[in-house]
């Protein structure tokens, strides 16, 4: 086997672990958020897909962080695939990233949204609090698996950074 | 399901006048790309389809079935006017197949002078052509206009014609496909796409609850409607950054296989990304 002297596009070819867990992160975020719409607002029909109740900055805050996850999944998954093409993906940080993606926005969305700026409730009709700390415990799990990740990476990313 | 036509009684005149419009530009686009094809010239059949699709787009929401209830089928209108018939009209790059066709000579040098002119670098700077679309949506939506328009002809045709050409100036400016002179950056160009989709997305949520003042559809029509603008939106934002970051993904790749073949020059490496 003759291996090359360097690898195909040395000499940058060497992981991007930073990029690899933020971008991973960004699409994490961006997936639950399109999953909280599609199985909540669309398969079960719990939320609503607007509360009379909700407040003027409820709806633009609402608004803009809709608009930002649609944007943030293409553009997710083109730095990812530069980062695949360019071969410096980081796998064990880009899986971390995307935990803690998952996890920060699923808290983000059941304690800013649903209870700080109250856009909208998780289920009408019912007694909310088991829902909420579902949804909300749900993500800390999450979050906690991001963590226990990010925590593996950085100390294999120590012990394997001197080849 | 009863469907009714875009104008009351079927397509009246104004409806033929667009179908000829429509079907004459997509005639005069495909026989120039067939040309610059014979010549040799690349250029992707996938354009000639799209041309025509964004063609066909004003003229079905002329003369085309629309869903049942008034608000909802003028939702449908205007998704298709405002935002997909620009899109596919934008992504055939009718300016570079322009420029391409057109023969040396007086013609070709007005429209390059207008390209590179400071008038259009002013119009196409994003966040302008941005207010003029989005501006013009909550003014319609949230004045009287929208209420008036029903009743008076003129004005509905007014209306169409400005939601067709502020979507192509938006679509033309975020998605910068043709050579224009002034080349706006990703982030002014991705900044604008996340404001005006906020600023759809509140609309449509927000009409979902109150209709435009003066009108009186119904809840069900309204909500249906009101659904069919974010979502709808969201579709044609979702492409719109495909288009943004696709041409990023496109221009790094080019980038770093020019410095591969830089550094190829100097012998250190064997093989660049093909």
């Amino acid at each position: 086997m003759s291996a090359p002297a360097h690898p195909p596009t040395a000499p940058t070819a060497r992981p991007e672990r930073r990029r690899s867990l933020v971008v991973c992160g960004v699409i994490g975020a961006a997936v639950m958020a399109a999953v909280d719409e599609i199985v909540f607002h669309q398969i079960l029909g719990w939320h609503h897909f607007y509360d009379r109740s909700t407040p003027g900055v409820g709806l633009l805050s609402d608004g803009l962080l809709h608009t930002a996850e649609l944007l943030a999944l293409v553009a997710g998954f083109f730095l990812f695939a530069d980062l695949r093409r360019r071969r410096t993906l980081a796998p064990a940080h880009a899986w971390a990233g995307f935990f803690l993606g998952l996890g920060i926005f699923q808290l983000f969305d059941g304690i800013v949204d649903h209870k700080l700026l109250r856009v909208h409730q998780i289920r009408y009709g019912v007694d909310v609090t088991p829902y909420d700390w579902a949804w909300n415990l749900g993500g800390l799990v999450l979050l906690a698996i991001g963590v226990a990740l990010a925590l593996r990476a950085a100390r294999r990313g120590r012990a394997g950074s001197a080849p | 399901m009863h469907v009714h036509h875009g104008s009351a009684a079927g397509p009246g005149p104004a409806g033929l006048v667009i179908a000829v419009a429509s079907l004459v530009a997509a005639v005069l686009y495909v026989s120039a790309a067939v040309r610059l094809r014979r010549r040799g010239d690349a250029w992707p059949w996938w354009r000639d389809v799209s041309f025509t699709a964004g063609g066909a787009g004003p003229a079905w929401a002329a003369v085309g079935p629309l869903p049942d209830g008034p608000f909802t089928g003028h939702m449908v209108q205007h998704l298709i006017v405002g935002m997909t018939t620009p899109l596919l009209l934008v992504l055939a790059r009718p300016l570079t197949l322009l420029l391409r066709t057109l023969a040396p000579g007086a013609g070709r040098r007005r429209l390059l002078s207008l390209a590179h002119s400071r008038g259009a670098g002013v119009l196409l700077f994003p966040p302008w052509a941005a207010l003029l679309d989005v501006g013009g949506l909550w003014l319609l939506y949230r004045t009287e206009v929208f209420a008036t328009s029903r009743h008076v002809p003129w004005l509905n045709a007014l209306i169409h014609t400005h939601v067709l050409a502020a979507g192509l100036l938006f679509t033309f400016a975020v998605c910068l496909l043709d050579p224009v002179r002034r080349r706006y950056g990703l982030l002014v160009r991705g900044a604008t796409l996340l404001a005006v989709g906020a600023a759809h997305a509140v609309l449509a949520r927000s009409m979902y609850a109150v209709g435009p003042p003066g009108t009186d559809f119904t809840a069900a029509d309204l909500r249906t409607g009101a659904q069919v603008m974010y979502y709808g939106g969201d579709l044609v934002e979702a492409a719109l950054a495909t288009v943004l970051a696709g041409s990023w993904y496109a221009a790094t790749g080019r980038a770093e296989r020019r410095r591969c073949r830089a550094r190829g020059r100097l012998g250190r490496v064997e093989r660049c990304p093909s």
